[in-house]
């Protein structure tokens, strides 16, 4: 009997194993649809409206095509624009100088690299969307070591990088169909330089993260040729949306990332919206970033790291119900040098989130070094704070290259600033604070005040905001 | 593989049971210079006229009355054997084998006498004496004596040999690159995506003959190994009808009957070592994944069709099993006696389960401040891993003999199934501590499914054979539906962060082989001595397929309503559907699968050898052989350009690699004494980069946070081998040999980090590379000692090996970027893998008449480079794990048919452990598993 099942049981084996492969599941096609007649899919009217479905107006002509010289769709001129838009997909290197228009629409397929020596321009209002994707699959636009971006948009014609899922048309500011909570949809913009960093190790550069290794477009840190003010081009009114694919745990790409990047480069009026991970993040570099927007992100607002002395300022941070830190700063991996290594923050606003688990203020870590001031904070949970994350960062405060100076705060008063000290991975304190009469938080008391809502003397112009997306979409009434 | 094939067959003394009046003596003759059937030897009866001749292939078989009997052998040229004590009992089949050995110039005659007994023990011994290469054996003895149930357990007493991971074996210290493992001497597929031998824990002993270690090359081998070839041969068939019957259970204290085991729902066919596919993919992988903003009720369809199970469970486990049943016959075919039809047949089935409390995997990182020596914590993680694995077999084999050929057919199938549920606590040091719980759900199902047709055939006065072997093989791995679900716990509160949702994840790897082989030899003679020519084409293509499939589930909802519970996320309340457009779904954001990270390729290789044995003098044989290898690898992938890129790189089955190589070897044996050799050899042998090497695929591995890119220029490495070896042989299977070894390797492949990005590495050829090594084994009676310790034998043996790899120019930058306050660093380190010794030792008792076998094993290997570190990230050491282990076997019953094997292995309970080393620091955990001690029980039965 047992022999019976056993060489059953074998033959079972034999053959199951060898037939159950293969048998892929069938796709399933989509059911709801803007023509089946059901009011389905979020549609305001039967196979119309909402987000999904064309707009429920009656007149247009059902025979309209993009080749029939009648201006009867949506177009904006005689079969041009609006859905007669062309839309141009690009990928891989740019190789000579190129300038993309606002009267396309621009598809980012997988890694768009600026070659070395070459200028990408892009005209006021022109609308770039980045294919989804992850891993390396993730489409980022990377203007890399030695070439340029020149994306001056305005107030009124903003340039837009989003997803390829968002409805926006060509000639409009925003889409219907997607939210600040739609992230990862696509890569983000990366862009890199020759100007100063304080690496691990002190080597002079570093690949960035998200980029294979052996892609050495990826690059960024002086290299051989140290340029503190390299221009890698402008970026101003320029609006980053949805983006923030996934490479790995913990590795993805920020909505804007500036590597090493010059003083020479012109960032301001920029704005990121629900990306996955940071919404700006400074590796190194000793470029200057103001009139900066970011708003539920998925991670930290502004992030600062390896020796960037720069100076931001006038940002403003809208807390989402997934954000982490307004601020996550840490100072020099390689040799510190408090001159070359050393952040100013200024004139910042930034509103917490009531819901998110670790929406906490700021996070002063690994040897930052800096000053951060005139800052507004409002909005945020009880227990969130402002801490120096270890001896090392208290040390820098002790050292006077760590400063805080006027912070107003709704809400909440001068004992969110703490100092803590580094723990073992069993949670057990492995120091004791160092700052002492007065305690971090005691002195802390001299340069924080508790104001009323908006009652703050310093923070963001945050009129220079209304332009955003973010002010309109969120009714921020900037 | 002609040696190992010799092995099968001389097995030792069985008896069985047939149902006749009479008993039966069978048996078969082998030179013991060449290794050769002797064909047409005499075989009588002392003082009788009874007897008959062997068959081509060495083979007698003589019906005799019951009885105790002295059988002579001889044969024209070789010395005369007789064996005494040869015991004919009523209704069964005695096997006597024996070596015969050549007639030294001017001598007449000389008939050696020895007992059936010593003859048996002697056997192996004989074969090592003998072989042309440098080899060693275990046979299914072998796995009796050490209780070893799979042959990764077993092969560790080989000297030389070490086992990682329990699966992937070394020999002297070389590892996977250096090291092949072939089925009945045709190559196998792997079962493993980033290495290119197969794992040797999948090979349960009782489908097992036998297994053999090669340590030099010879023209007939493969040219694509170095340490070693380890050879694993299926069980022949019988000579008369046999059925066996074995069961044991092991117990572990710490580990079964545990009710805290942890597991999960799988498929009703997991007992039998495979999913039902219930684990498979379950949309089709171009299935477009709607977004929530397309309201797409398409959306909630995908997510229901995943599996909502993704928290490991509680459950008890039992004690581990494992039942075995093996049948074989021989039938006389027609009217001619010589016509012989054989078959066997033989499954096993074994479940175990394994449970780990407080398994740790850690990350540490030296600090980026270099005057600070003690590492930091980059990632911890503890927590509970219960694992059950399901192991069947399957073997068939038939056999068809004439007078001068043979056929045989051999399909093997094995099957395993692997499912592993863990919780752990991880923390991930982002400057602060992160902390997460962790629920890991994993299924690993590998099989292979082998078929091998062989036939040998010889002329009529035998001096020419002509073998052949036609092999096809299908191997696969498949990871089905891993499961990591992590919460971040702050202060109480569990919480998904959008850059850590959970992953589900399919791998699968296909390998389909096919082997023909061709070999001849011609026995004849030069200046009146035996000397014999082999010539011989081999043909081998092997095409592999991997690809990774990948989800992740998003959540916009707020993820605290999941309560830190995995399985909350999936419930259908909690589901994103078009009415309730805030829930978990799976991310249509993900790519399902990368071009990068999926490849096929194949690998062809045709060879051709000549080799040529013969006798300079009385005293020194020589082998002297040239081998050709073509090899060449056609490359099918693409790289992670988008396809409207026109930089896009495609590799559409083009040849990456195209080598014609001569493979010189020698081999020389100088027989001092009688009882002396002393061994010389030589031969030049490649390693070649495997699939996943010599690719464009860039891979990322969640775990180590790491991202291997392949380099499609790699080029294969040129070892030079060089051997020395004295050994004396005495009575009683005594031995003692020592051996020295040489390799130098010519464009080593090491993977190799960035200095521009530490997590990311490739392998590269670099610097040469150097292995020294002595060997050194003993096996000795006791008897010497005392006489009452003659049942007593020792043996032990012990490597001493030195490699050295000369730093990459990366690598010494990065470890000199890394280089602590006063630390100074070398030119170069060990090579990864290279253990700088090894230590096997035994004790045994063998009782000659209470037919008990007790034996004591010791095992260790030296602190062994795991992973090389790249400056700042430290080297990992596994450390030294001292397995003593205990095994007691006995026959009993009618004519010692049933036995009783009682084993308990890892005595001391050691932990199995890897440390990182770094300058100044104290060692920090990277893995830490503490197996226990366990218990086992067997029985069997022969009838």
């Amino acid at each position: 009997m047992k022999k019976l099942f056993l060489s059953l049981l074998a033959t079972t084996a034999l053959v199951v194993s060898s037939c159950s492969d293969d048998d892929e599941p069938e796709i399933i096609e989509a059911q709801a649809t803007c023509n089946d007649g059901i009011q389905n899919q979020g549609e305001t009217g039967i196979d119309c409206g909402g987000p999904n479905c064309q707009a429920c107006v009656t007149d247009v002509d059902p025979t309209a095509t993009c080749s029939d010289g009648i201006q009867n769709q949506d177009e904006t001129g005689v079969d041009e624009g609006g859905v007669c838009s062309e839309i141009i997909t690009v990928s891989g290197e740019i190789a000579e100088d190129t300038t993309w228009e606002a009267s396309k629409m621009y598809l980012l397929a997988g890694k768009v690299v600026v070659g070395t020596g070459v200028t990408l321009t892009i005209e006021p209002g022109t609308i770039i969307k980045g294919k989804p994707g992850s891993g390396s699959l993730a489409s980022a636009l990377i203007v890399q070591r030695d070439s340029k971006i020149m994306a001056e948009g305005t107030a009124e014609a903003p340039i837009i990088f989003t997803a390829e899922e968002d409805n926006i048309a060509i000639g409009s500011t925003a889409g219907t169909n997607l939210d600040q909570n739609q992230r990862g949809k696509w890569g983000g913009l990366i862009i890199l330089g020759r100007a100063n960093g304080s690496f691990k190790g002190d080597v002079t550069e570093v690949q960035i993260e998200g980029i294979p290794a052996d892609d050495t477009f990826g690059l960024y840190g002086p290299g051989d040729a140290q340029n503190d003010a390299d221009n890698s081009g402008i970026l101003n009114y320029v609006s980053i949306r949805h983006g923030g694919a996934l490479i790995g745990e913990g590795n993805e790409i920020n909505g804007l990332t500036l590597g090493s990047v010059g003083s020479g480069t012109v960032i301001s009026n920029i704005e990121v919206v629900g990306n996955v991970d940071d919404g700006v993040e400074f590796f190194g570099g000793t470029v200057d970033a103001s009139n900066i927007m970011v708003w539920a992100q998925g991670d930290d607002a502004i992030d600062v790291d390896q020796g960037y002395s720069g100076t931001i300022s006038n940002a403003v941070v809208v807390a989402g119900d997934v954000s982490d830190h307004a601020f996550e700063i840490d100072g020099p991996e390689g040799t510190a040098d408090p001159e070359t290594d050393s952040f100013i923050i200024e004139n910042v606003t930034i509103f917490g989130s009531s819901v998110a688990p670790n929406g906490e203020y700021a996070d002063y870590r690994s040897n930052a070094m800096g000053i951060t001031k005139n800052i507004y904070a409002s909005g945020f949970q009880e227990g969130k704070d402002v801490e120096l994350d270890a001896n090392d960062v208290a040390q820098n405060y002790i050292d006077d290259i760590l400063n805080f100076e006027f912070w107003e705060v709704t809400g909440a008063d001068y004992t969110i600033f703490s100092e803590k000290v580094a723990k073992d991975e069993n949670d057990v304190e492995i120091e004791s604070t160092i700052i002492a009469d007065p305690t971090f938080t005691e002195a802390a008391e001299d340069w924080t005040t508790t104001v009323e809502q908006d009652a703050n003397t310093v923070g963001a112009t945050l009129t220079d905001f209304s332009w955003t997306y973010s002010n309109t979409k969120g009714s921020l009434g900037f | 593989m002609k040696i190992s094939f010799k092995l099968v067959v001389l097995a030792f003394l069985i008896i069985q049971s047939v149902f006749s009046q009479e008993g039966e003596v069978t048996g078969k003759i082998i030179d013991a210079d060449f290794q050769d059937p002797v064909a047409f030897a005499n075989v009588i009866v002392k003082g009788t006229t009874t007897g008959t001749t062997t068959d081509f292939d060495g083979v007698y078989t003589l019906s005799l009355e019951p009885g105790t009997y002295t059988l002579e052998f001889s044969f024209l040229g070789y010395k005369s054997v007789e064996i005494t004590d040869v015991v004919i009992k009523d209704g069964e089949v005695s096997n006597v084998n024996l070596t015969m050995e050549v007639l030294a110039e001017g001598l007449d005659e000389v008939v050696v006498s020895v007992s059936v007994k010593k003859n048996t023990e002697t056997a192996v011994l004989g074969i090592q004496k003998k072989a042309v290469n440098v080899l060693d054996g275990l046979s299914a003895e072998t796995f009796k004596k050490t209780g070893s149930s799979n042959v990764a357990s077993a092969i560790k007493a080989v000297p030389g040999v070490s086992v990682q991971g329990g699966k992937y074996v070394y020999v002297r210290g070389l590892g996977d690159r250096y090291t092949k493992s072939i089925l009945n001497g045709v190559d196998i597929p792997g079962l493993d995506p980033d290495r290119n031998t197969i794992q040797l824990d999948i090979f349960p002993t009782n489908i097992i003959d036998n297994v053999l270690v090669l340590k030099s090359a010879s023209a007939e081998l493969p040219a694509d190994f170095t340490g070693g070839i380890v050879n694993i041969i299926t069980k022949d068939y019988p000579s008369k009808k046999e059925h066996t019957i074995s069961i044991s259970g092991t117990y572990n204290p710490n580990m079964h009957f545990n009710s805290d085991f942890l597991n999960y729902e799988g498929s009703k066919t997991d007992f039998l070592g495979f999913d039902s596919g219930r684990r498979d993919v379950p949309i089709n992988v171009n299935q477009d994944i709607p977004s929530t903003s397309a309201f797409d009720s398409r959306l909630t369809t995908i997510t229901n069709s995943f599996s909502p199970t993704l928290a490991a469970m509680k459950s008890s486990n039992g004690m581990d099993y494992s039942v075995g049943f093996t049948t074989g016959n021989q039938y006389i075919v027609g009217k001619e006696e010589t016509n012989r039809l054989g078959f066997l047949a033989s499954v096993s089935y074994k479940n175990s389960t394994t449970y780990y409390d407080d398994a740790q995997n850690n990350f540490y990182r030296r600090n980026s401040d270099t005057s600070i020596n003690e590492l930091e914590t980059f990632r911890t993680q503890r927590g509970n891993i219960g694992t059950n694995n399901v192991l069947v077999s399957g073997l068939i084999g038939t056999s068809f003999k004439t007078e001068r050929s043979k056929y045989k057919l051999n399909l093997l199938h094995l099957q395993n199934g692997e499912s592993t549920a863990g919780i752990f606590s991880q923390t991930l040091n982002f400057t602060d501590f992160v902390n997460f719980s962790k629920d890991n759900l994993e299924y690993t199902q590998r099989s292979i499914t082998n078929a091998l047709l062989s036939g040998t055939h010889t002329n009529e006065d035998a001096t020419w054979t002509t073998e052949w072997a036609l092999s096809p093989t299908l191997s696969r791995i498949e990871d089905k539906d891993i499961r990591t679900t992590s919460f971040q716990v702050e202060d109480g509160v569990s919480s998904i962060p959008q850059n850590n949702q959970p992953k589900r994840i399919w791998r699968d790897l296909e390998e389909v082989n096919g082997v023909a082989k061709l070999d001849l030899t011609k026995r004849y003679q030069i200046n009146e001595k035996d000397a014999k020519l082999k010539f011989g084409a081999y043909g081998s293509y092997k095409a592999r397929d991997f690809g990774i499939i990948n989800f992740e589930i998003e959540s916009n909802a707020s993820t605290l309503i999941y309560d830190g519970m995995a399985d909350n996320i999936l419930k259908d309340e909690n589901l994103w559907t078009t009415a309730n457009p805030v829930g978990s779904f799976i991310d249509p954001d993900i790519s399902i699968s990368e071009p990068a990270n999926s490849y096929e390729a194949v690998q062809q290789n045709i060879a051709g050898y000549v080799s040529n044995e013969f006798k300079l003098g009385t005293k020194l044989r020589t082998v002297l052989g040239l081998r050709m290898e073509k090899f060449e690898t056609k490359y099918t992938g693409e790289d992670n350009r988008d396809a409207s890129d026109p930089q896009k790189v495609i590799y559409d089955n083009e040849s990456i690699i195209d080598e014609f190589d001569f493979f010189p070897t020698a081999n020389l044996i100088y027989e001092l004494t009688e009882q002396v050799n002393l061994r010389g050899s030589f031969a030049r042998t490649t390693a070649r980069p495997s699939f996943k090497e010599a690719s464009i695929a860039k891979i990322f591995d969640p775990l180590s946070n790491n991202t291997f890119i392949g380099n499609i220029d790699l080029l294969p490495t040129y070892i030079n081998n060089f051997d020395v070896r004295a050994e004396w042989f005495g009575e009683n299977a005594e031995m003692i040999a020592i051996s020295g070894f040489y390799k130098k390797f010519k464009d080593p492949i090491e993977l190799t980090y960035f200095e521009s990005s530490t997590d990311n590495f490739q392998p590269q050829n670099l610097g040469d590379a150097d292995v020294l090594g002595v060997e050194i084994e003993v096996r000795k009676n006791l008897g010497f000692v005392a006489a009452a310790l003659n049942n007593f034998s020792f043996n032990v043996n012990t490597s001493i090996i030195k490699s050295t790899q000369i730093y990459s120019e990366q690598e010494r930058n990065l470890r000199t970027l890394g280089l602590r306050d006063g630390e100074t660093l070398g030119e170069d380190r060990e090579l990864q893998g290279q253990s700088p010794f090894l230590i096997n030792a035994g004790l045994s008792y063998e009782g000659e008449e209470n037919n008990l076998q007790i034996r004591l094993s010791y095992n260790v290997q030296g602190k062994t480079l795991q992973v090389v570190g790249n400056g700042f990230a430290p080297d990992v050491y596994t450390m030294p794990y001292n397995n003593l282990n205990f095994n007691l076997s006995k026959a009993f019953g009618e004519n010692n048919n049933q036995s009783i094997n009682f084993k308990v292995t890892n005595l001391l309970g050691d932990d199995v452990l890897s440390e990182y080393e770094s300058f100044g620091a104290t060692n920090k955990i990277f893995s830490l598993r503490s197996p226990g001690t366990a218990f086992s029980l067997g029985y069997s039965i022969k009838f």
